[in-house]
């Protein structure tokens, strides 16, 4: 019966040719897949860059075949750098977490049928494929426009994210089905709507950051002049100063992009934890309020940093918000977790094991942040393979095992289909293995750079380490790349092969995309309004015969809790 | 929850939310909201029907425009602060005419709503005709104090005052626009049938309109008193 229902649906939405379907089509869960489409082609890009500036790396002469001309010379190598930096932040980081699963699932999971403004929302993602198009063609053509070709980019999907951020806020806050007040919301759409609220403040600021810099280049102002920047440096750092407007957008995103890029996949990891423990999340209510402080605590760093410090690039300011703004609602969040996973009969699927990773992931990166907030050693530790190994591991790679948990997770409610577990536990142990292979070393690349600064230590002995270590790290790259195309190897045989999902719900989740059918129907819930009669987190309550209480289940219905499909 | 109004002929009234850096993002254009044709399924649509999310979208991307200028205005204080030598520009006397101008628009605007809870539609468009030119008639001076400043030789590239009342003004300019395109809008836009009334597209434009308002009190309140 539910998949006459869906076919009818089906039948409805293509109507049109190819363009009004995947297009211009205004529908949030073609808008939510596309940003991830777009996120899985920004990361491999992304990633094959990374692989390239460490095979350039470790063999600074060698020509490969057509890339060899890619990273070979210092400013191709820059430009090698900042692109994978831009790519990964924006359209993987940023992108895929909050665009693109809260775009498919937020009204899904509220209750509502579409995003508050549709077109806005078609608006904002092709902003985003410009901005995607804008960074990528900077590789390839001279420097100088390059460079002013990256700003435009960066403001146009600054503009996208404004867009995106008051559509999430507005459809938060007033667009949620009936029953479904804000206690009852998800963990995930408390994330996604505390992250808009957020991204609608600091974006606006990065915005007018672009407009300033991109007015310095192309109308020859002067507001973040060379002059009066170098007369406030002390004489040290002269040297650098080359690259100043750089660096100074360039921490602008990092201040901020932490908060952006982390809290949906906060949002995320309670969400799958909770669900395959099959208990509650441990203190709710006190993980909302983190989620929050986290928000909260990021923006007012960030705000009084920003110009207040004449913004400098070289000062040790990020480190002591990474690490002091990561603190207590980090803190709160994995005594949470841990609460939740406690004494609970754990389902070890990939999704869970990837929400795990990002737990581990998350507390080893946060390890190295709390040395990182010296002050005295984040100011000669700016640049070096400690930084690089502690915000990789902290933020791109957790992360990224985040989305890719919630990418396991929902794979059968938006295809239909479920991935591969066993191909998606080999790729998930493979990657665990790999990325801390590839990261934690670099701490350790850090830490013997800066033994030599100091007195009576063997150079050699040093040098000789490094190489070896950096010879390492490469090689696990390499495998940890690989890797990943084990994963895309899943995704798209499981997209047309993988095993068809008859039931609405096969993970016995409560939330409510779940009450709807795999794919969704094009309007979502069908002829009737949802409604919601409690909480996100029902699990195994007392006296119940199912382990889990669907949201949508009227208190009449819960006795005969084995026809909770329906 | 909405209505159950029948028609999903919904127009989105969103300003420019920010968009500072290419021009505003204009109203996406009219037209029916990407339906289909699917009268019969009017129940289901009930969704995009609620004014309170206009007013809602309205009031965060006013935040978000603050943050967007205060960002600058931060920048123009602490640049202010730390530069030895500051060469101070000459506000033109016009942009005092400017002033009285806006202050005059969001007069006539709220006069024009007036009318409108009066029922008197007539009353409301000649009032709102008035704004939306006044509206112009603003940006039209703003134009002519940048002409009147490169008469005298300051460039937006001479020094970071100069640099500042261009970014200022310029921004903010790009912004009114932005209203005043919601003004004609307001003033073209046939409010038949469709679930947007009158008056809450003219309360949404309000919003706005006063803010731009007040904001330009705030940024020549800045440049003059940072001279």
């Amino acid at each position: 019966m539910l998949n006459d229902d869906s076919g009818a649906n089906q039948l409805e939405s293509p109507r049109g040719g190819f363009l009004s379907r995947y297009v211009f089509s205004t529908d949030h869960k073609r808008i939510g897949l596309n940003y991830l489409w777009l996120a899985l082609f920004s990361v491999f890009l992304g990633m094959a860059m990374s692989l390239l500036m460490r095979i350039h790396l470790v063999l600074p002469g060698v020509h490969l075949p057509i890339l060899s001309s890619l990273g070979d010379s210092p400013d191709r190598f820059a430009a090698l750098t900042t692109l994978h930096g831009s790519l990964m932040v924006f359209l993987v980081l940023t992108a895929a977490p909050q665009a693109g699963f809260g775009n498919y699932f937020l009204p899904l999971q509220i209750g509502a049928r579409e995003m508050a403004f549709p077109k806005l929302n078609l608006l904002a993602f092709w902003a985003t494929v410009a901005s995607l198009v804008g960074l990528t063609t900077t590789f390839l053509i001279p420097a100088h426009p390059a460079i002013t070709l990256w700003m435009v980019s960066v403001a146009v999907f600054c503009a996208a994210s404004l867009a995106n951020a008051l559509n999430f806020s507005v459809t938060t806050i007033d667009l949620r089905g009936r029953g479904m007040t804000l206690p009852r919301l998800p963990l995930t759409v408390w994330a996604w709507f505390i992250n808009a609220i957020l991204g609608l403040l600091i974006f606006s600021i990065l915005l007018a950051a672009c407009v300033c810099l991109l007015s310095d280049r192309l109308l020859g102002t002067h507001f973040f002049s060379l002059l009066s920047f170098i007369a406030n440096q002390p004489a040290g750092v002269i040297a650098n100063a080359v690259p100043v407007l750089w660096q100074r957008l360039f921490w602008f995103f990092a201040q901020a992009e932490v908060y952006v890029a982390m809290l949906p996949c906060f949002g995320l990891v309670t969400h799958l934890v909770s669900t395959f423990s099959r208990k509650p999340v441990w203190k709710e209510r006190l993980v909302v309020l983190s989620l929050c402080g986290v928000g909260v605590f990021g923006f007012c760093v960030w705000g009084e940093h920003m110009f207040s410090s004449g913004m400098n690039p070289f000062s040790p300011l990020v480190f002591a918000l990474l690490a002091s703004s990561l603190g207590v609602p980090a803190t709160i969040l994995l005594i949470s977790w841990l609460g939740t996973l406690w004494d609970a009969r754990v389902q070890l699927n990939t999704a869970m094991l990837f929400a795990l990773g990002f737990i581990s992931l998350f507390l080893s990166g946060g390890l190295s942040g709390i040395f990182l907030a010296r002050h005295d050693l984040a100011g000669a530790a700016v640049s070096d393979d400690f930084v690089t190994g502690h915000f990789h591991l902290v933020m791109g790679v957790a992360a990224t095992f985040a989305i890719l948990g919630a990418l396991f997770f929902w794979f059968p409610k938006m295809f239909g289909r479920r991935l591969n577990e066993s191909l998606g536990k080999t790729h998930f142990s493979l990657t665990f293995v790999g990325v801390y292979c590839v990261f934690m070393p670099m701490h350790w690349l850090g830490l013997i750079a800066h033994s030599r600064v100091s007195p009576g230590t063997g150079l050699a002995s040093n040098a000789a380490a490094s190489t070896s270590i950096r010879n390492f790290i490469t090689f696990a790259m390499l495998l940890t790349v690989c890797a990943q195309g084990l994963f895309l190897v899943n995704f798209l045989w499981s997209l047309f092969r993988g095993e068809k999902v008859m039931e609405c719900n096969p993970w016995r989740a409560t939330t409510l995309e779940w009450s709807v059918s795999s794919p969704p129907p094009a309007d979502d819930f069908g002829s009737i309004d949802p409604v919601v009669y409690r909480g996100a987190y029902e699990f195994s309550l007392p006296g119940v015969a199912e382990d889990f209480v669907p949201q949508h289940l009227a208190p009449e219905q819960v006795v005969k809790a084995r026809q909770s499909a329906e | 929850m909405p209505g159950t109004s029948a028609t999903p002929d919904i127009e989105i009234i969103v300003e420019d939310i920010g968009g500072g850096g290419g021009g505003p993002i204009l109203p996406p254009g009219g037209g029916d909201d990407g339906g289909e044709g699917d009268d019969d399924k009017s129940p289901h649509r009930d969704w995009s029907a609620t004014p309170r999310q206009y007013s809602t979208a309205i009031a965060l991307g006013l935040v978000a425009i603050l943050m967007f200028f205060m960002a600058l205005a931060s920048a123009f204080i602490v640049l202010r602060r730390g530069s030895g030598v500051w060469v101070t520009v000459h506000l033109p006397v016009i942009v005092w005419a400017n002033t009285v101008v806006l202050l005059g628009s969001s007069f006539t605007l709220e006069t024009a709503r007036r009318r409108l809870s009066l029922a008197d539609v007539g009353g409301f468009r000649k009032f709102w005709m008035v704004t939306t030119i006044l509206g112009f008639v603003f940006v039209a001076g703003q134009l002519v104090a940048w002409r009147q400043l490169v008469a005298q030789g300051v460039y937006i590239a001479s020094n970071q005052a100069s640099s500042f009342f261009y970014i200022f003004t310029g921004a903010h300019a790009v912004h009114l626009l932005g209203g005043v395109g919601a003004l004609v809008y307001v003033l073209a836009r046939k409010f038949g049938e469709t679930t947007v009334s009158r008056s809450t597209a003219a309360e949404v434009a309000s919003y706005y309109w006063h803010f731009m308002d007040g904001l330009w009190v705030f940024l020549l309140a800045l440049l003059y008193l940072g001279k």
